[in-house]
């Protein structure tokens, strides 16, 4: 029997097992180990075997310290994760209420099309926002203020330095972060009782009334849940902002955050830099993993997994 | 609905014209480049004199003339099929992995299962930037002698790459979908003496149909979506990388990479129409910002 059970085991597990070890667990030791080698432009053959103790490690914090470009790194992480933050949470949580008191048709249709820049492809969500923030007269922001006689000649948006670009990148992935407030604060607000709401409504009560004494007091643990996730995926997020700044639609320095700095330190264009890069990488780790931990703690997701309960022994 | 009767009509208009209003953006930006692959120049700058209505853009994006002088053309349909070898895959492999495991994880009692879901969650919200160093040294150090043999592989590499992205959220799911179905159908199978193996293949498969179209439509998507991995991987083109390549170039000329993007658009498109319940409903069980 017990044979048994262990053969099933592998027979279900092993593939999801191979894959963890292969693309999570292997590439972890790897960054790790890269982190302390002098690997520059992927020349494995010179540089593998390399080891230069926390060399790369030093030399982060000494550019974190002097280095006017990584100073700008790190302040332009600070404000994009900081008020892209605020947006997510907050656009989120507004069209999770809005959704909630119309119809259901219009509010499928929103919901809709709010996921659409989560879903779309991440190179045509970013050629859909070069072409509205673009610097000459075609760009689509530009022109309406322009026909509105804001402006007299067309502005670059994202070059203008620091809040321009700032701007930019905070509105393109502000949007893309929005929906999954929104669908957590939306299945929230499905499991409300609804006798709390039609009784607040015959006291006569308004839709903002209804919000802010019954509704968001009721979603505490979401806003938690949707704060310290998005918080982790903000902090580590860069394939929204890789082609912005690659098609110097924003400005390199002022677009760039710490997890777009390691990629484009271990893959980008010109001089690469692996052994630095994976040193950053371990930081941004390390600060996710705490992250996730004390998520985990704080929300109790281990309360959430119940035991099989059918299982014949 | 959730607000019933008691909701008064009145104020349902002023709700759906704010939130239509702060939309304007996210529609116009989809809705400009749409129309633009139409036009002979961009409409981008919302004047009507600049549409000039025509079909040219898209016969040269299959004829793969990327200027409208040059010489230089691309084989689209290829880079197209390339994408789309990417895109099933990723939602092949992810289908497999997780509904083999997802029925573990919500019917097995083992030790360490409780551990292993929870390792999951950590590992869905792992930094990829950090991982992708490693996954990169990984294919340099396993990567074919045999030059026949290298374009292969980075195909191969590439799917079970980003493949492992999708895995721990797709596992979850899939348990939530396995949770949902009785126990009494699996005893009766258990009790006639099948085994696990031939209970899940026989019993549980058909009635798990919808979850296994819900995490291959999310794999698909994924696979279909991508740009980094591709970009970071694979040597042949993809539609993410040929739109990434082309926009900066002298000789491209705008509104046929507007058709580009509005072709690599197409396949979310028909999900959204085709599928939106089981957007909606999936989306809830997790997601990652």
């Amino acid at each position: 029997m017990k044979g048994e059970k262990l053969r099933n085991l592998s027979f279900f597990l092993s593939p999801m097992i191979i894959m963890v070890g292969l693309f999570y667990l292997i590439p972890l030791v790897f960054t790790v180990y890269i982190s302390f080698t002098k690997m520059r432009n992927w020349n494995i053959e010179r540089y593998l075997t390399e080891v230069v103790g926390f060399y790369n490690y030093q030399r982060l914090f000494h550019m974190f310290q002097h280095d006017p470009l990584m100073r700008t790194v790190l302040l332009t992480t600070i404000i994009f994760v900081g008020i892209t933050l605020i947006i997510n949470v907050f656009g989120g949580l507004l069209l999770a209420l809005g959704t909630f008191f119309i119809n259901e048709r219009s509010s499928s249709a929103i919901r809709l099309l709010w996921l659409l820049p989560r879903m779309s492809p991440i190179a045509v969500y970013s050629l859909v926002w070069y072409y509205f923030f673009h610097g000459s007269e075609i760009g689509t922001l530009n022109s309406i203020l322009m026909k509105l006689g804001v402006l007299s000649q067309p502005i670059p948006w994202g070059q203008i330095v620091p809040w321009g670009a700032w701007s930019v990148i905070i509105f393109v992935n502000g949007l893309v972060g929005v929906s999954f407030g929104m669908i957590v604060f939306t299945s929230a607000l499905n499991q409300i009782p609804k006798e709390l709401v039609i009784a607040a409504r015959v006291d006569g009560a308004s839709a903002w009334q209804i919000s802010r004494k019954i509704l968001v007091p009721m979603m505490k643990w979401h806003l938690l849940y949707v704060l310290t996730w998005q918080f982790l995926s903000l902090l580590t997020t860069y394939p929204h902002l890789f082609l912005l700044v690659q098609w110097d639609l924003v400005s390199r320095d002022y677009g760039t955050t710490l997890a777009l700095y390691v990629y484009n330190t271990a893959f980008g264009r010109g001089e690469q830099d692996q052994g630095l890069a994976a040193a950053a990488a371990v930081l941004l780790s390390i600060i996710g993993i705490i992250g996730g931990l004390v998520t985990l703690k704080v929300l109790q997701f281990e309360k959430m997994i119940h035991e099989p309960r059918g299982d014949i022994e | 609905m959730r607000d019933v009767e008691t909701r008064p009509k009145k104020g349902e208009w002023i709700i759906v014209f704010t939130i239509l209003f702060a939309s304007l953006p996210l529609i116009l930006g989809f809705a400009l480049l749409v129309i633009s692959s139409f036009s002979r120049d961009m409409v981008t700058n919302l004047s009507l004199s600049s549409f000039r209505p025509t079909i040219e853009n898209w016969i040269n994006v299959f004829q793969g003339k990327l200027a409208i002088t040059g010489g230089i053309r691309q084989n689209i349909l290829k880079i197209t099929l390339n994408t789309l070898v990417v895109a099933l895959g990723v939602s092949g492999t992810v289908t497999l992995i997780s509904t083999l495991a997802g029925y573990s994880l919500s019917r097995i009692k083992f030790k360490g299962r409780k551990l292993m879901m929870l390792l999951l969650l950590m590992l869905h919200a792992f930094p990829g930037v950090a991982l992708i160093v490693g996954v990169y040294l990984l294919y340099r150090l396993t990567f074919p002698q045999e030059p026949s043999f290298v374009r292969l592989y980075s195909f191969f590499y590439v799917i079970l790459a980003r493949a492992a992205l999708e895995i721990p959220m797709s596992v979850w799911l899939m348990k939530g979908f396995f949770d949902t179905i009785p126990w009494e159908l699996e005893w009766s199978g258990i009790i006639d003496g099948a085994s696990r193996i031939k209970v899940w293949r026989q019993i549980m498969l058909p009635l798990i149909k919808p979850g296994i179209l819900a995490v291959a439509l999310f794999g698909f998507l994924a696979g279909w979506q991508d740009l980094i991995y591709v970009r970071t991987f694979l040597i042949d083109q993809t539609l993410a990388t040929f739109i990434e390549a082309n926009i900066e170039a002298e000789y491209s000329h705008m509104p046929l990479i507007a058709a580009a993007g509005t072709l690599y658009l197409l396949p979310t498109i028909i999900f959204f129409l085709t599928a939106q319940q089981l957007l909606l409903q999936s989306y809830s069980g997790g997601i990652k910002g």
